[in-house]
């Protein structure tokens, strides 16, 4: 449902990314890993639009999307989240969500007030129901976090880019946040996940892809890849016999 | 809904009925002080809903002034058509010059609608239809009454753009903007549409105002129709009352006329050093304007400002 193909990006001298190609199926969860730098967030903001190609196409359900602005991929049913998160601070965390349901996949719902209840459902699933009518900025860092994932749910999205949900939080909110996913996942939805629990991106993911300075270094099950010299080189640095 | 609206319908009838009660000098004060809350709210549709801190609503109140002017002093049109040129001419330049910089963010945003300002005025003081850097005279016109209640109307048609702005899908994505443009972006608004389309709308209703003003004062030029000191005002005004609110700016400007009046004629010679004081109040204490003060105040009383001081300093 969803392919890379030598999709390149360089920021005036610097490769931030050369020549990464995937695919993802759908219903799929794939974990994408390395170490800081390594041009992770990039790859998502290619895929979402916010960032431009320097080369490369990018498919989506058949259809090539790299020269669509960042709302029409969206309107296609792609939903982001920011590790750096980008809540809409004075406004409620209700409308905050409402947003998503407004203006997301195919157009959204057009009348404020259904996607108002969207948005309240939305909230219940990501468990922030008590919180809908307090504003964004006087949520606290793992709530934000949850609104971050609401926000990008609300939209519909039929690829669901995740970017570091889980930073931050402590283990038992790892393993909520984990469980949501996979609810997320059970309701058809196909994702790629950016995280650093390592715990939690082995449970989650059916595929791993690792890059390491823009390179694409390895792609496979879990297991095998981490198990991969050049994967634990990258982390770990050589190994000094 | 028709419960909150009556008191404002009752405060908008009670305007209209000013001319049959007032002396001449209040309804002449009255057309000053309605005009500048319609640019105001006009404002506030751009820079209070959408957060661009636009300085080109003076040019597009400029252009207003010329449509008219130059369509009825030029070509013997009647007003109608003169307010529609200028509401033309004011729209196409927020398309025009709003997509190349409403890709600019703050700051930047802000000197370049400044530069725009600058610009148009020096074309239009080279135009011969526009009568050059001299200006043109519009035909006499003596009815204070019409003007009054002219500007009135476009008052409350821009009022009830903006609540209807304030309730809509179009609203709920400038506000989008305003609060975070990269994650309203990837969450499906087409921001520069809804961005251009919040220019527009705001410069239709500057436009508006200018080509009324044209035709009560009768003589324009281009220092006078292009003066950036009346776009200061409007952000002035819109801030002081409550930027992104329906009634704001429409409070704002009432009572800031209002005190800017009473300085004016009680205390001639610091007026202006009181008026900058009062501005100077109402950023520290409430610098989410009047609007928010009653909410405020009664979530947490006198704390309010004192929050607030503390919230927003540098």
């Amino acid at each position: 449902m969803f392919e890379v193909r030598d999709l390149t990006k360089r920021f005036r001298g610097l490769t931030a990314l050369s020549s990464i190609s995937f695919e993802l199926r759908e219903g799929e969860i794939l974990g994408l890993i390395g170490p800081n730098g390594a041009g992770k967030t990039t790859l998502v903001s290619l895929i979402s639009g916010t960032l431009v190609p320097s080369g490369g196409e990018i498919h989506f359900q058949g259809r090539r999307i790299d020269k669509l602005p960042p709302h029409r991929r969206a309107h296609l049913g792609i939903g982001r989240t920011f590790q750096v998160m980008k809540p809409f601070p004075a406004l409620s965390v209700l409308d905050n969500v409402a947003i998503g349901a407004l203006f997301g996949a195919a157009g959204g719902e057009r009348n404020r007030a259904r996607a108002r209840e969207r948005a309240r459902e939305w909230l219940e699933f990501t468990g922030l129901g008590r919180y809908v009518d307090q504003r964004a900025d006087a949520l606290g860092g793992p709530d934000r976090k949850r609104l971050e994932l609401a926000k990008a749910l609300a939209l519909h999205p039929r690829l669901l880019l995740l970017d570091e949900v889980m930073a931050g939080l402590h283990p038992v909110e790892v393993d909520e946040v984990v469980a949501l996913i996979q609810k997320i996942r059970s309701q058809g939805m196909t994702i790629l996940v950016i995280e650093h629990v390592m715990r939690a991106i082995r449970n989650l993911s059916d595929r791993l892809l690792v890059l390491h300075h823009g390179q694409q270094i390895a792609e496979g099950s879990p297991r095998q890849v981490l198990e991969d010299p050049r994967v634990v080189e990258a982390y770990l640095g050589k190994r000094r016999v | 809904m028709t419960r909150r609206w009556l008191p404002v319908a009752v405060a908008a009838a009670a305007l209209a009925a000013v001319p049959w009660l007032g002396s001449e000098t209040l309804v002449q004060y009255g057309i000053n002080a309605i005009l500048l809350a319609t640019l105001a709210q006009g404002w506030n549709i751009i820079g209070g809903f959408t957060g661009y801190p636009s300085f080109g609503n003076s040019v597009f109140y400029g252009l207003g002034t010329y449509g008219t002017a130059i369509a009825m002093a030029q070509y013997h049109l009647p007003f109608g058509v003169g307010l529609a040129v200028g509401a033309v001419l004011g729209a196409a330049c927020a398309v025009v010059f709003g997509l190349p910089i409403l890709r600019l963010r703050g700051p930047y945003f802000a000197i370049a609608t400044l530069g725009l300002s600058a610009v148009m005025s020096a074309i239009i003081a080279n135009v011969e239809i526009a009568g050059k850097n001299i200006g043109l005279i519009l035909p006499l016109f003596r009815g204070d009454l019409l003007f009054y209640e002219l500007s009135l109307g476009l008052l409350v048609l821009a009022t009830a753009t903006v609540a209807w702005v304030s309730r809509s899908r179009f609203g709920a994505g400038l506000v989008a903007i305003r609060e975070n443009e990269d994650a309203a972006q990837v969450m499906g608004i087409d921001t520069t549409r809804w961005k251009v389309m919040a220019l527009t709308l705001s410069a239709v209703f500057s436009a508006l105002a200018g080509g009324i003003h044209a035709y009560w004062i009768t003589f324009i030029d281009p220092a006078s129709a292009f003066d950036s000191t009346l776009n200061v005002k409007m952000v002035i005004m819109t801030v002081f009352g409550g930027p992104g609110t329906v009634l704001g700016p429409v409070v704002g400007a009432f009572l800031l006329s209002a005190i800017s009046e009473v300085l004016a004629s009680n205390v001639s010679t610091v007026a202006g050093a009181f008026y900058g004081l009062v501005i100077v109040l109402a950023v520290v204490f409430i610098p989410r304007g009047l609007m928010d003060v009653s909410s405020g105040f009664r979530r947490m009383g006198w704390r309010y400002f004192a929050d607030n001081v503390r919230r927003h300093r540098l």
